[in-house]
């Protein structure tokens, strides 16, 4: 916890040392190792792992996007502030240490959850770069976002593809009707959403910008809120 | 032939997706908000959704017949821009860059329609099973659970198992298969699987036996959308650089 609760202060102090987000990235990496070794198996289960697996992700991602930007101190800023949040809600949520149900122990479902993360990271790196479009109104950092959202786009459907076979090969149907399968269809239509609606003309810039802003909310809900609020099949 | 020309107009726009993906994103939040509060899903899953869905009020079920409306129009809309798309642009040079996006289609199309096999023939059966207990597969074939085998750790949690199951075709064994985590037995269209299990005091299972017509095309429809999407993204940063 100590590697964690210092990889959360160079978060946070990554907003006047850039260098630092590097140095919280690696000290992240270090605390899943720590915990993959603990464990016997990849730390990604429950809130706590979880949430530490999303923000190295974005800190992670956000080095290539960053340096693709002419300013990058604001996104990098950004990124900095979001990965301090979200390590400071890993910090206070309970750790997942009991041994996995059988089931979980799977290739299928190590990706799946991989895979789905590190969709959300890309998704949330798009809604920064969103942001700051709508700040600076630069074609290139919507451009950015684009890419950012068409790739998560990529890894998110590997994930659910991933996540049918598995749950065929578990529970014998590859769609079951849960709150978190229908939020994740919700999310999945609005991307689809999003990368049919920029081949418009009228759509690219601040609309597609703004449509990347409320796609990580929709992400938040899908990850955090259905986990919290309502009963499904999955924990998170 | 001016209502024709509507038609094909309106089913070879893109302005047509986008209205109807806007629609089904409308309808699949008014499902995540119904069907959580909503008792009758629970069973959902015993019987094929179409049949579900005319056993059940409208009041709790329309967004799902509209869903299926919107999805029906779309995989026509989505059928029509393909070729469309193909036509336009089949004199362009690099024609990966111009069937990638068709290889998503049909991809995304295999997966409604397995979803459609899956709505009109997928069930699922719940039955709790002991060591030499029978259960009816069909007409004419009974599943024999020959051996219940589960490991449990020194704290007690279950880490494992192993089901021995026999086929049977008029009192004979044609067939035998071990039910394990993540590997189920597949027979005839059934996966049969386990859904939870018990150690003591006498070692039970609760069997779970499905039908998923669909799962195969939903698998090639899967793989489809994913060639042509990693195809799309590669050219796409090849034609940039």
């Amino acid at each position: 916890m100590l590697i964690l609760t210092f990889s959360f202060a160079c978060y946070l102090f990554a907003i006047r040392k850039r260098p630092l987000l590097y140095v919280g990235l690696v000290l992240q990496i270090a605390y899943m190792i720590s915990r993959a070794a603990e464990l016997g198996r990849l730390p990604l289960v429950g809130p706590h792992d979880t949430l530490v697996f999303l923000t190295a992700s974005i800190a992670a991602f956000a080095i290539p996007f960053g340096f693709a930007l002419k300013d990058r101190n604001r996104f990098f800023n950004v990124v900095a502030i979001l990965a301090s949040v979200f390590t400071a809600f890993a910090m206070i949520t309970r750790q997942h240490n009991s041994p996995l149900p059988p089931v979980l122990k799977t290739f299928w479902f190590e990706c799946h959850v991989v895979l789905a993360f590190m969709s959300y990271a890309l998704f949330g790196i798009a809604a920064i770069l969103g942001g700051l479009y709508l700040k600076d109104q630069q074609n290139s950092i919507e451009g950015l976002e684009y890419r950012a959202v068409l790739v998560g786009y990529c890894l998110f459907t590997l994930s659910m593809i991933f996540g049918g076979i598995w749950a065929y090969l578990a529970w014998g149907t590859y769609w079951v009707w849960t709150p978190k399968e229908l939020w994740t269809s919700i999310l999945w239509a609005f991307y689809t959403f999003y990368v049919h609606v920029r081949l418009r003309q009228w759509w690219m810039g601040k609309p597609a910008a703004i449509l990347g802003i409320a796609g990580f909310g929709v992400v938040m809900f899908t990850y955090l809120g259905v986990s919290l609020l309502m009963k499904s099949s999955h924990g998170f | 032939m001016k209502i024709i020309k509507q038609i094909t107009d309106f089913f070879f726009s893109l302005s047509t997706t986008l209205w109807l993906l806007g629609l089904l994103l409308l309808l699949l939040f008014a499902g995540a908000f119904i069907m959580p509060g909503t008792q009758e899903f629970q069973e959902i899953h015993s019987i094929p959704l179409f049949d579900w869905l005319q056993t059940e009020p409208l009041k709790i079920t329309w967004w799902l017949w509209g869903l299926t409306g919107i999805l029906a129009i779309l995989a026509l809309n989505t059928i029509f821009c393909s070729i469309e798309s193909i036509v336009r642009k089949r004199k362009v040079t690099q024609w990966l860059l111009l069937i990638s996006p068709q290889i998503i289609h049909i991809g995304f199309l295999f997966m409604i329609f397995a979803h459609l096999l899956s709505a009109i023939g997928a069930s699922q059966e719940l039955a709790v099973v002991r060591e030499g207990s029978l259960v009816k597969i069909s007409a004419n074939t009974l599943l024999k659970i020959e051996d219940i085998n589960i490991n449990i750790d020194y704290y007690g949690y279950i880490t494992g198992w192993a089901i021995s199951v026999e086929y049977l075709s008029d009192g004979k064994t044609f067939k035998k298969d071990i039910i394990k985590p993540n590997n189920p037995s597949v027979h005839m269209g059934f996966n049969i699987n386990v859904k939870d299990l018990r150690a003591y005091p006498v070692e039970a299972v609760l069997l779970q036996i499905n039908k998923e017509p669909g799962a195969l095309w939903a698998l090639i429809g899967g793989v489809l959308f994913m060639a042509g999407i990693v195809t799309l993204i590669i050219l796409k940063i090849k034609v940039e650089r």
